[in-house]
């Protein structure tokens, strides 16, 4: 349970894999045009596969995919000022400087949910927020950030419990949309009501668990840590914010 | 050097009235008591008063005194109150943190915020999950857990801090017969071994019977009884205040009450099952045999799959 | 209000693998008081939710009223089977006790006075009848667990399914889960309650349907689940017989399952031994 992770992008230190990931991110949406999108999305790929992580990555991907067709639909469709239309469907006339936006903006979208994935299959939640407290951030923030990401798999879960008992009394989730969307306001009462009940239940377990001692939370997993990291980690920080500097003052041009 | 209220009056913060109205109880080291009462009488409240967590965390009026090892509770804080007195609620969902990943994470939370060394932090998670039976469980997404599992989980997260008493509203609620008899006997070997005082809030006279010394009748924030655990499990006037007696007690009345004469094989059969809590069924000769044949099958009592609706088979 | 249930060979896995169920074989008469019981883990609440169709076999299948329960949705199923589940707080959606009953029925088609009365029965029914307007979470746990059976009790459906109905419940909410079995049973339904408090059982159910690792070891009356020669099948289960039953065997009496059981044909042994 407390082996440290294998592999040399796993064995990097919580902080270093976020601040590339943040550098990643950076770079992906500060710099214009198509270069910052594939550099990253080809970095991304590389670490990806000498991480061995590759497969894993593909539902996250593929999650972007209903974003990404409204991007595509919105951009070629309703371009504002283009004029260069490509081709004429009854009203619709997509534009090719439409869809050249398009495709970079779904670059964009892939490569920063990517970047998420990475640091998220790499990096025990545990292990980024026992690094982030060591070098200054709260219990209260760790906890509430550890919260809010549990709190998904959290609620699904209850969800499914809630909807099951809806269901057993009758309430419809097939057939109509208007009828489905009805179905969730019910969902929405036990969820709502539920989690405020237990919220205050919860503080008072914390509190029982000795959450406020003054301490400092003992660190489940040896993080390590390197001159080399620290140094790569302020050369990547610095990095992509003069990148995008540099884009916003129009001194790099690239395609 | 005892847990004990003295004349304790509560009131729930914006509230009018007193839910405890002069309680009084003592909780010895090594010593189990139990509680007993119907549903709106005022357990869980004693319960939130031995641990100090009314009023320091959840404000409310408190009058007279709660003291732990002759310390006023008032004047310690939530975290030093939680070192020495250990809490477990009704609801077991509500008492896990919400943020460890697997149930060894969840039992290291408590340890953890104290700032122990990891060595030691290990050490107890170990030691709670091997005092409840529930190394398999270790691995396993505290998310995913039934209710009887959350429920075990949770008592071992409190274990884990190794506090010097322990107050449980209802730990076994959820448990299965097979659960609360662990329970009930790796709580009895803590009191004896570890010299733990325990305080057990419990609808299960039987389990009462076995384990506790003392017994404690609850009944509109006041206490009404208080003594021996066989004297007052047997008193007639608990069914009138809403508490089933054990069914040791329930049958020798049924019995007296039908005039009916009975062997004294009879009663030598109901004192053996009342000096093991009635759980002599499995005690007896013939099934000693089956009973070592099934250990062997598993961990009962513990249900390991993912959920499809409210409440696991 | 005659429905057959038939249980035909079934089987169940988990998606991720855990077998749940394994071969289970039951038929269910209208009218019937079962009680199924085995410990966490045993099958129980999985073979109950094969019932109104919340899980599917994945082998044989499932009868209700003579129609494969495959081929109906839940919400059709749900006319025909109620089921109250174990934790109420997974259930309790509205802010007013009235609305929460109102839920199903509604759901069922009911309207006006026809809902009314069925609300107004079913909180008869649990003793929430003086609650009508008041928050769920202003009740306590345990009669929230008595308006999460009331939910379903409005429904009016031939076949109830009850999970765990008295775990949490003091002594007085234990009674009044037994009167509401009483009613149900009187009115001609079909009540499966699932439990595992065996003295419970032995005085509420007419027939017990034992369960271990996902198969059913016994099936039978409380007094014959509850005899000696069944003792090492539901020792196996580690489940254990009611102190009446056990002291009933001690004396080589038949019938004891419960303590009027045993009362009784104490008396009549007396009684014999007089003549």
């Amino acid at each position: 349970m407390l082996r440290p992770p294998q592999g040399t992008y796993h064995a990097l230190n919580p902080t270093t894999k976020l601040v590339i990931a943040f550098a990643e991110a950076a770079v992906a949406f500060g710099v214009r045009g198509w270069t910052g999108p594939i550099v990253v999305l080809l970095v991304l790929t590389l670490t990806a596969f000498a991480a061995g992580v590759a497969r894993r990555m593909v539902p996250f991907a593929l999650a972007t995919i209903p974003l990404v067709i409204s991007i595509l639909l919105v951009n070629t469709l309703l371009y504002p000022g283009a004029t260069d239309v490509i081709v004429r469907i009854g009203p619709l006339a997509p534009t090719g400087s439409g869809l050249t936006a398009a495709l970079q903006a779904t670059l964009r979208v892939v490569a920063f949910a990517l970047s998420a994935a990475i640091l998220g299959l790499t990096t025990p939640t545990d292990d980024l927020l026992s690094d982030l407290e060591r070098r200054g951030l709260g219990r209260r923030g760790t906890f509430v950030i550890g919260s809010a990401i549990r709190m998904v798999p959290r609620m699904g879960e209850r969800a499914g419990e809630i909807t099951d008992s809806q269901r057993a009394r009758g309430m419809d989730t097939q057939g109509s949309v208007l009828r489905r969307v009805r179905g969730i306001i019910p969902l929405a009462g036990p969820m709502i009501f539920g989690a405020l009940t237990e919220v205050e239940e919860q503080s008072m377990a914390l509190e029982a668990r000795a959450f406020s001692a003054p301490a400092h939370r003992t660190v489940l997993r040896t993080l390590p840590d390197s001159g080399s990291q620290r140094a790569a980690r302020w050369i990547l920080f610095l990095g992509a914010l003069a990148a995008i500097a540099a884009e916003i003052a129009g001194v790099l041009h690239l395609p | 050097m005892t847990l004990a209220l003295a004349g304790a009056r509560y009131r729930y913060a914006g509230t009018p009235r007193d839910v405890l109205d002069g309680v009084d109880l003592e909780v010895e080291p090594g010593r189990v008591v139990g509680l007993v009462g119907a549903n709106e009488s005022g357990k869980s409240t004693v319960c939130l008063v031995a641990s100090g967590l009314a009023p320091a965390s959840i404000g409310g009026r408190l009058e007279g005194s709660v003291t732990m090892d002759g310390v006023e509770t008032r004047s310690l804080k939530p975290h030093e109150l939680a070192q020495r007195c250990g809490v477990l609620f009704q609801n077991p969902t509500t008492q896990l943190s919400g943020t460890a990943v697997t149930v060894f994470e969840e039992l290291a939370f408590g340890p953890r915020n104290l700032g122990l060394e990891i060595g030691e932090v290990v050490a107890r998670v170990e030691w709670a999950l091997e005092t409840l039976g529930i190394g398999a469980l270790a691995p396993k997404d505290p998310v995913r857990l039934s209710g009887g599992q959350a429920q075990l989980v949770a008592l071992a997260s409190v274990l884990a801090l190794r506090p010097a008493y322990l107050v449980l509203d209802e730990p076994t609620s959820q448990l299965d017969p097979q659960g609360t008899r662990l329970v009930g006997e790796a709580l009895t070997r803590l009191a004896g071994e570890t010299n733990t005082g325990i305080l057990i809030a419990e609808h299960k006279t039987e389990l009462l019977a076995a384990m506790a010394q003392r017994v404690v009748v609850l009944d509109a924030g006041r206490v009404t009884e208080s003594g021996p655990a066989a004297e007052v499990l047997g008193d007639v006037r608990l069914s009138e205040l809403g508490v089933e007696p054990p069914a040791t007690v329930r049958l020798r009345r049924a019995l007296s009450e039908a005039g009916v004469s009975v062997e004294p094989g009879v009663w030598a059969v109901l004192a053996t099952a009342e000096s093991r809590g009635s759980s002599a069924g499995l005690q007896e000769p013939g099934l000693q045999e089956t009973r070592m044949q099934v250990v062997s099958s598993g961990p009962p009592g513990v249900s390991d799959r993912p959920g499809a609706g409210g409440g696991r088979a | 209000m005659s429905i057959r249930i038939a249980v035909e060979s079934v089987g169940f896995v988990y998606p991720d693998g855990t077998r749940a169920l394994e071969g289970v074989d039951l038929r269910i008469e209208p009218g019937e008081r079962i009680a199924i019981v085995g410990q966490n883990g045993s099958g129980k609440s999985t073979l109950v939710r094969q019932l109104n169709g919340l899980l599917r076999p994945t082998e044989g299948r499932v009868l209700v009223d003579g129609t494969d329960a495959a081929s109906l949705h839940v919400a059709q199923l749900a006319a025909k089977v109620g089921l109250a589940f174990q934790n109420p707080d997974r259930q309790i959606f509205a802010g007013r006790v009235r609305a929460e009953v109102a839920f199903g029925p509604r759901n069922l088609g009911r309207r006006g006075a026809e809902l009314d009365r069925a609300v107004d029965e079913a909180l008869d029914a649990v003793g929430l009848s003086d609650t009508g307007e008041v928050n769920p979470y202003d009740l306590g746990f345990s009669r929230r667990k008595l308006l999460a059976i009331a939910s379903v009790l409005a429904m009016e459906t031939p076949v109830v399914l009850l999970d765990e109905p008295t775990t949490g419940q003091d002594a007085r909410g234990a009674a009044r889960v037994r009167s509401i079995i009483e009613r149900l049973s009187t009115e001609g339904r079909t009540v499966i309650t699932v439990s595992h408090d065996m003295r419970f059982v032995a005085e509420t159910a007419r027939r017990v349907v034992v369960m271990r690792a996902g198969r059913i070891v016994l099936d039978g009356t409380p007094d014959d689940v509850f005899s000696e020669p069944n003792w090492p099948a539901l020792a196996s289960t580690y489940l254990e017989p009611t102190l009446a039953a056990r002291v009933g065997a001690r004396m080589g009496l038949a019938g004891t399952a419960t303590e009027a059981g045993l009362v009784r044909a104490l008396a009549a042994r007396e009684g014999a031994g007089d003549a």
